[in-house]
């Protein structure tokens, strides 16, 4: 009976091109999670777009004022959320208030003011200001219509905040418009900057309709070819991508550029000028802590291509 | 409700913030609305057709205007329009933040629909105990339970009396309810949701991905290289190799990995997707302009 004949072994070709999927799985998982026990720092070249979102947001006056739109949420923390602490931490230490909105997802204004909370008390830790919720920033919430508000924004930025409620430290709730974030503000173009980080399709929301304010995007890792379009035309003064753009910043923050001295980053497009590191300070976070997990995974994911091709190469050949 | 509380001087469409005039006023529209809502379905629906297109029409119209109709520049508070263009110009102005107002509000009854339309679809199931009743019971629950706490929260911290909320000390059961299913939970839920996608990534990777034809490996050598320019350590080793051969040569200093990715994405990869934008950008001019002129028809008809 057939029951009793042994099922012809398997070739090297079909093995390589049936690999289980339990084990693809469960390699990955590895893969993926021993690197997050360990701080590494790799060697690094940093990238134009990270360079520009570096350099413009240093070249931002100290104590001026900014809009963060924050639309991602926990489903991008990976990436988003280490943007938004890189980001936090250069605006805080340059004492610069915002304004933040969200017009992706209603949990996004939760996500990013807890993300605040975080780097305020990271910061403090280390002799930096408390940030204040209302004194320092002012949180507009969620905005349902994304167009329609970016185009209030362009048009009269004050009646976007108009009838908003903030929760000021220690009192109770008050009219945003009240709050010393919006003292001289009369349009978009007192904002020196609008911030975009953003794990979703916002960010032509945005571009297509604020025309009068700088912009500067901080998007996830599959996001950076459409949005490089957008770098590369000058719409965007620069561009923070996933992982690889956190890392650049972190490092950015540890030494600046065109600064001699170990791990000197050096950039032509700023040649003569020396914009500064934080040097000593708390200047790594979720960039460091995954960039050795993301060299992990993308080697995987080469070598899987490279299995999964070199059994149907063999395949081929046998079948000649 | 904020409405119209940009709009200065004080009408009869202002009312102050909380007071009872205002809440008077927001119930006689809620009750007007719910009227015209419910008359429209006793009209002919020959003539509800051209209702909604009137309506379309005029709401694509305001931003149609706002666009191209010459902008008021350089505009003080006080300044008064002289002549009609200029009227009419500074209408525009002051009414997108109210039409701004009216597509939040608009925006977030579909979010209300959306609430209407799950509840309906589960509730149905778990009356009917049809199969997987109990996966809606659990959805129907957590809803109801976010809810309830999340609305909660939002209540006592709206009140000035309880500001010292912001410190955890001072919180009670709700606001611990609140953040153990919204920090807790929902948070880490999401996490881990869109963390199973580099699962299904890897998988399709070592599947799907192969030379099969000479543009299937030309996508593969490219992303392969773009894929290694994203690893620091690669980068660093490769760019060492070639500077060890000659620092000096151009030809061979593109050579280096971030030379070659940049490259493609510079020259290959923006340029395409500029072209792809382009088409695209055409295509929702044409649907733009169908759906505003009621001639898009794919949508279903009123």
């Amino acid at each position: 009976m057939a029951m009793d004949q042994q099922a012809a072994p398997l070739t090297l070709a079909e093995k390589l091109q049936s690999l289980p999927k339990p084990m693809i799985y469960g390699i990955l998982l590895v893969v993926a999670t021993i690197p997050l026990f360990f701080s590494v720092k790799l060697p690094n070249k940093c990238i134009d777009p990270s360079i520009d979102f570096y350099a413009q947001a240093m070249k931002l006056p100290d104590g001026s004022k900014v809009i963060i739109c924050s639309d991602w949420t926990n489903s991008t923390r990976g990436e988003s959320k280490g943007e938004m602490e890189a980001l936090l931490r250069i605006l805080m230490r340059k004492n610069i208030k915002f304004v933040l909105l969200s017009i992706g997802d209603p949990q996004a204004p939760q996500v990013a003011k807890d993300t605040i909370r975080e780097v305020t008390s990271a910061e403090e830790l280390h002799g930096g200001k408390h940030y204040k919720e209302f004194e320092d920033y002012v949180n507009l919430g969620y905005f349902p219509s994304g167009e329609g508000t970016i185009v209030s924004i362009n048009n009269n930025v004050r009646s976007v905040a108009q009838g908003k409620k903030d929760f000021p430290e220690g009192s109770g709730p008050k009219d945003a418009l009240q709050s010393p974030v919006f003292e001289g503000i009369k349009s978009v173009s007192d904002f020196k900057m609008f911030f975009l980080v953003t794990a979703s399709s916002t960010n032509r929301t945005v571009l297509e309709r604020l025309t009068n304010c700088p912009m500067m995007y901080m998007v996830s890792g599959v996001m950076v070819p459409e949005n490089t379009s957008y770098y590369a035309s000058g719409q965007l003064k620069g561009l923070c991508g996933g992982v690889k753009g956190v890392y650049d910043l972190e490092n950015l923050m540890e030494v600046g550029i065109n600064n001699p001295g170990p791990g000197q980053i050096t950039s032509d497009k700023y040649k003569g000028e020396s914009i500064p590191g934080w040097p000593g300070k708390t200047n790594t976070g979720k960039g460091t802590a995954y960039y050795l997990a993301l060299h992990f995974t993308l080697a995987l994911l080469i070598i899987a291509v490279i299995v999964g091709n070199l059994g149907m190469y063999l395949s081929k050949r046998r079948a000649n | 409700m904020n409405l119209f509380l940009q709009v200065d001087p004080k009408s009869f469409w202002n009312a102050p913030h909380g007071s009872t005039e205002l809440t008077v006023k927001l119930f006689a529209a809620f009750i007007i609305g719910i009227g015209i809502a419910v008359g429209l379905t006793f009209i002919p629906a020959q003539l509800r057709k051209w209702v909604v297109r009137f309506v379309t029409f005029g709401a694509g119209l305001f931003y149609v205007l706002f666009w191209i109709f010459p902008r008021p520049i350089s505009r003080a508070p006080t300044d008064a329009p002289r002549g009609a263009i200029e009227g009419m110009s500074f209408w525009i102005a002051d009414s997108q933040p109210v039409i701004m107002t009216l597509t939040n509000v608009i925006a977030g009854f579909m979010i209300g629909l959306g609430i209407y339309s799950l509840l309906r679809v589960h509730f149905s199931k778990i009356a009917k105990q049809q199969r997987d009743w109990a996966f809606s019971a659990v959805l129907v629950i957590s809803m109801l339970l976010m809810v309830t706490l999340g609305y909660a929260d939002f209540l006592q911290r709206q009140d000035p009396a309880n500001f010292g909320l912001a410190d955890q000390k001072n919180w009670g059961l709700v606001n611990y309810g609140k953040d153990l299913l919204f920090d807790g939970l929902l948070q880490n839920m999401d996490a881990g949701m869109f963390s199973i996608v580099a699962f299904y990534i890897m998988s399709a990777a070592y599947r799907a991905f192969r030379a099969r034809s000479i543009e299937a490996t030309i996508l593969l050598v490219t992303a392969l290289i773009v894929m290694l320019s994203l690893m620091g350590v690669v980068e660093f080793m490769w760019s060492g190799a070639i500077d060890s051969i000659s620092k000096d040569n151009g030809l061979i200093q593109s050579f280096k990995l971030s030379a070659i990715s940049g490259w493609l994405k510079g020259t290959i990869q923006t340029p395409a997707i500029r072209g792809i934008d382009f088409g695209v950008g055409i295509g929702l001019l044409a649907m733009g302009l169908r759906l505003w002129l009621s001639l898009e028809k794919t949508g279903g008809e009123a």
